[in-house]
């Protein structure tokens, strides 16, 4: 089965916290032969992680692979509909990937270029982000 | 191998604050270094050095004040979207030198096992070899149409021109034709289904069952 949360965890739930600045780590293509790199700033659910995945796993039909770079590690919690405020903070409604510009959220190897370009364009269609495509880069 | 002209000039070292003027100016900054001198900070054209990055090369010259010298391009380093060149390091060379670079392994052909149901996943994308600065090979390349299904291909199995020796360790993988996971395309989704409804259970929480079974023995 696909992770959509951790197994375990310290803290059932944290603080919002601050996502600012630009990605200094994980903003390569470091699998694959091609990538999905955010242009900003956001937060990618669980759902939108998993539904990335299926579009891409879809178009390929089993070709090729699919890197998944995030994991949803930061859960968010919210009241159920029609509650008074008060009485605690609410419950885990899901859990979060926090992406920061230059962040590589997919990574695709063993297919051409122009397959690779379509799969990202679909998984692009269900991010909550702007993406660029990029490819991997021959290290000096 | 081919080397290209960068035209370049010198500058203070400026900090921070300074190499922020120089991209400003639309150069590029960078420091040569090595050979046991003094570092040097130099201003380089974004563009030539584009180009030479683009062909990926290795070897550059520099055109510095009227003077021309050769030097290795050793690091780039390139803004947040790995879009554009921040900075550059060269590193000063003798002709007759030996260096350390890295140089990219090229696969051709469709391996057997691809046919057979596998995907091949190249895992060493370049390899790390220390030859004469001016045999630099651009690339390795490598036939693959033989391996067949979970099969691997070695730095071992590579050829190397003559005086291009790999530091890598001759067992170490450079690609490998693994079999594709034996689940079908709906049970994927089905699974996927499943896990993106209602988020699913709880995840356990580190040291609760501990504390909550000390609680219970406090009470009683």
């Amino acid at each position: 089965m696909p992770a959509n949360m951790p197994k375990r965890v310290k803290w059932r739930k944290c603080q919002k916290g601050r996502n600012r600045g630009n990605a200094s780590r994980g903003n390569t293509v470091a699998f694959g032969d091609f990538g999905l790199q955010s242009t900003q700033l956001g937060r990618v659910n669980a759902r939108h992680i998993e539904a990335g995945r299926v579009a891409a796993t879809h178009f390929l039909q089993r070709e090729g692979r699919v890197y998944i770079r995030l994991f949803p590690h930061k859960p968010i919690s919210g009241k159920p509909l029609e509650t008074r405020m008060g009485k605690g903070k609410g419950e885990t409604a899901y859990w979060t990937a926090l992406v920061k510009p230059g962040t590589v959220m997919y990574e695709i190897a063993g297919v051409d270029e122009e397959v690779a370009k379509e799969a990202m364009l679909r998984i692009a269609h269900k991010m909550p982000v702007k993406t660029r495509f990029v490819a991997r880069r021959h290290s000096l | 191998m081919q080397i290209a002209t960068i035209r370049g000039e010198s500058r203070k070292a400026g900090g921070r604050k300074g190499n922020r003027r120089v991209r400003r100016a639309g150069l590029l900054p960078g420091v040569i270094y090595g050979h046991g001198e003094a570092p040097e900070t130099v201003s380089l054209s974004l563009h030539d050095t584009l180009i030479a990055l683009e062909h990926q090369q290795h070897v550059i010259n520099l055109v510095t004040d009227g003077k021309k010298s050769q030097y290795l391009l050793k690091d780039v380093q390139y803004d947040h979207l790995q879009k554009t060149p921040i900075h550059v390091d060269l590193m000063r060379v003798d002709p007759n030198e030996r260096v350390h670079v890295k140089v990219p392994v090229e696969l051709k052909g469709t391996p057997k096992g691809a046919h057979e149901g596998g995907v091949l996943v190249h895992v060493l994308t370049a390899i790390d070899v220390d030859c004469p600065l001016v045999q630099i090979p651009e690339s390795i390349i490598k036939n693959i149409a033989h391996l067949a299904l979970s099969e691997s291909l070695h730095v071992g199995d590579l050829e190397f021109p003559d005086n291009v020796k790999p530091l890598h360790k001759p067992e170490d993988i450079v690609a490998v034709v693994r079999a594709k996971r034996g689940v079908s395309l709906d049970e994927e989704e089905g699974e996927a289904a499943v896990a993106t409804e209602g988020g699913g259970d709880e995840p356990q929480v580190i040291g609760r069952r501990a504390k909550d079974e000390s609680e219970a023995a406090g009470g009683a």
